[in-house]
């Protein structure tokens, strides 16, 4: 069901962009090795300064390790909202990078950095996992533009999301993820705190 | 009887009234984009930084910086008290028709409802600037940072060659966006995109040259990264805390024109969608 503005505006031929936001969550200690494709992906980001190919290949890759590891997928959330003007779109994608940012500690934590003698030599494994995904782009993708809260629709959002990539219609790609490495834990407290909106699968 | 006539009668004339509209746009000779723009979102329009008042001026010169994208303007006979330069980034472009030329006329920009397009002969110059970028360590943080080292100029010709033979009839005289062709130190070479929006040039500029982003997009393109992706201390985050450890990053090629800055209002959109929404009915419209 398209509204009249819609309508009218695809007819004068302004361009439609759609802004989206993923929240998957994976539960499971197995779920844990996404985690290192996750940082391996940021890296090769930040090497190439936020070049646009790499980061939409970047995302290609994170979706499909995430439909791989579909057994892991425990809860799920989506928005986002469709905009008729570049700025405002713009604004829009900020703004999701700013609430997806302030769900985790990202900034060096001094206490933590000094070494503890004391400390055992085994690693603890996080049962939580939860990747964030926002995404820009021009055109109308119906399998994103829903309630995304099933595995099935899910899955196709994700397959929608990679196919953006290859029809080059992708203007803002981005991808957060919560905990940061390996040994480092999200608990269930944190999860209910930080992400009040995921949904059970 | 009577009221069922008129629940009828009232969404009857609306469409007789949007009927109208859509034919009036259709037969308009004004391009459809500055069409939808009036009749959509007037409001931010008038506060744009061109602060012209609506009309047409002659224009002594032009140059085209691909750091953002921007054009600027020398115009003659601007009005006393207005600025005689334009700045912006949303400038369309046209010909001369046929019968400007035989009269002689200059190249002229003709300010609409805020909007500016500008009118140009087949030679007509704009001058391109290209800027040299380089990626060096900020000295007092030690992150990177792209600092442009040196710039080029250069001259582009919009309708010269490869894009005037591009465009048919009377669509070379309606003003549309163009991209200008990739910069090399030799000139401007291969071919430039042309559409009815910017991000139709930008994508018909993809098209054209397998895949790869114009300079100004690529200029304009916004990295973000957070978490501690660039260290590699292997520090952990107390447990105590309300936060587990994360990391982030995101890169984004929508431009955003300071003349005319359109903040995201949720209230305001046509439709939001997603999980949250659907709790309450599906799509909100």
């Amino acid at each position: 069901m398209t509204t009249w503005r819609d309508r009218f505006n695809k007819m004068t031929g302004r361009t439609r962009f759609v802004v989206c936001r993923l929240f998957i969550h994976l539960a499971g200690e197995d779920a844990v090795p996404i985690l290192g494709l996750l940082n391996d992906s940021a890296r090769r980001a930040l090497a190439a300064e936020g070049d646009f190919d790499v980061l939409g290949e970047s995302m290609v890759e994170i979706c499909q390790a995430l439909l791989q590891y579909d057994t892991y997928w425990r809860s799920a959330a989506n928005e986002g909202d469709v905009l008729w003007d570049e700025n405002e779109a713009g604004d829009y994608v900020n703004s999701l990078f700013t609430d997806s940012a302030q769900r985790y500690m990202s900034g060096p934590d001094l206490e933590a950095a000094t070494p503890r003698r004391e400390e055992a030599l085994t690693l603890p494994v996080t049962r939580n996992l939860v990747v964030m995904i926002t995404a820009a782009f021009e055109g109308e993708v119906p399998a994103l533009e829903t309630d995304l809260s099933s595995s099935e629709a899910l899955a196709n959002g994700l397959k929608a999301l990679i196919n953006l990539h290859y029809q080059q219609t992708l203007r803002a790609v981005q991808v957060h993820f919560s905990p940061a490495q390996l040994g480092d834990e999200l608990t269930d407290d944190q999860l209910l705190t930080n992400f009040p909106e995921l949904l059970p699968l | 009887m009577n009221t069922s006539r008129f629940s009828l009668q009232k969404p009857l004339s609306v469409l007789m009234a949007l009927t109208l509209c859509v034919t009036t746009v259709a037969c308009g000779s004004a391009p459809s984009e500055t069409a939808g723009r009036q009749a959509g979102a007037p409001t931010a329009q008038n506060r744009a930084e061109t602060k012209l008042p609506d009309g047409q001026y002659s224009v002594q010169q032009a140059s085209y910086n691909d750091a953002n994208g921007e054009y600027s303007l020398l115009l003659l006979g601007t009005p006393a008290g207005a600025s005689s330069s334009l700045r912006t980034t949303d400038l369309q472009l046209a010909r001369l028709s046929e019968a400007d030329v035989k009269a002689d006329k200059k190249p002229y920009v003709k300010i609409e409802g805020g909007k500016p397009a500008f009118y140009m002969s087949e030679s007509f110059k704009i001058e391109y600037i290209h800027n040299v970028t380089e990626t060096k360590a900020d000295p007092q943080t030690g992150g990177q940072q792209t600092v442009v080292v040196r710039q080029e100029s250069s001259f582009w010709t919009p309708f010269a060659g490869a894009i005037a033979g591009a465009a048919i009839g009377n669509m070379l005289f309606a003003p549309r966006y163009y991209v200008p062709p990739m910069y090399s130190p030799g000139g401007l070479s291969g071919y430039g995109g042309y559409g009815n929006s910017y991000s139709q040039a930008v994508g018909n500029y993809q098209q054209r040259n397998g895949g790869a982003l114009p300079a100004a997009t690529r200029n304009t393109q916004a990295f973000r990264s957070t978490g501690r992706l660039g260290s590699s201390s292997n520090s952990r985050v107390n447990n105590n805390s309300t936060r587990s450890t994360g990391s982030g990053f995101g890169s984004s090629t929508l431009r955003s024109d300071p003349s005319n800055s359109r903040s995201y209002d949720s209230s305001r959109s046509s439709g939001g969608f997603g999980s949250g929404r659907a709790r309450v009915g599906g799509r909100r419209r």
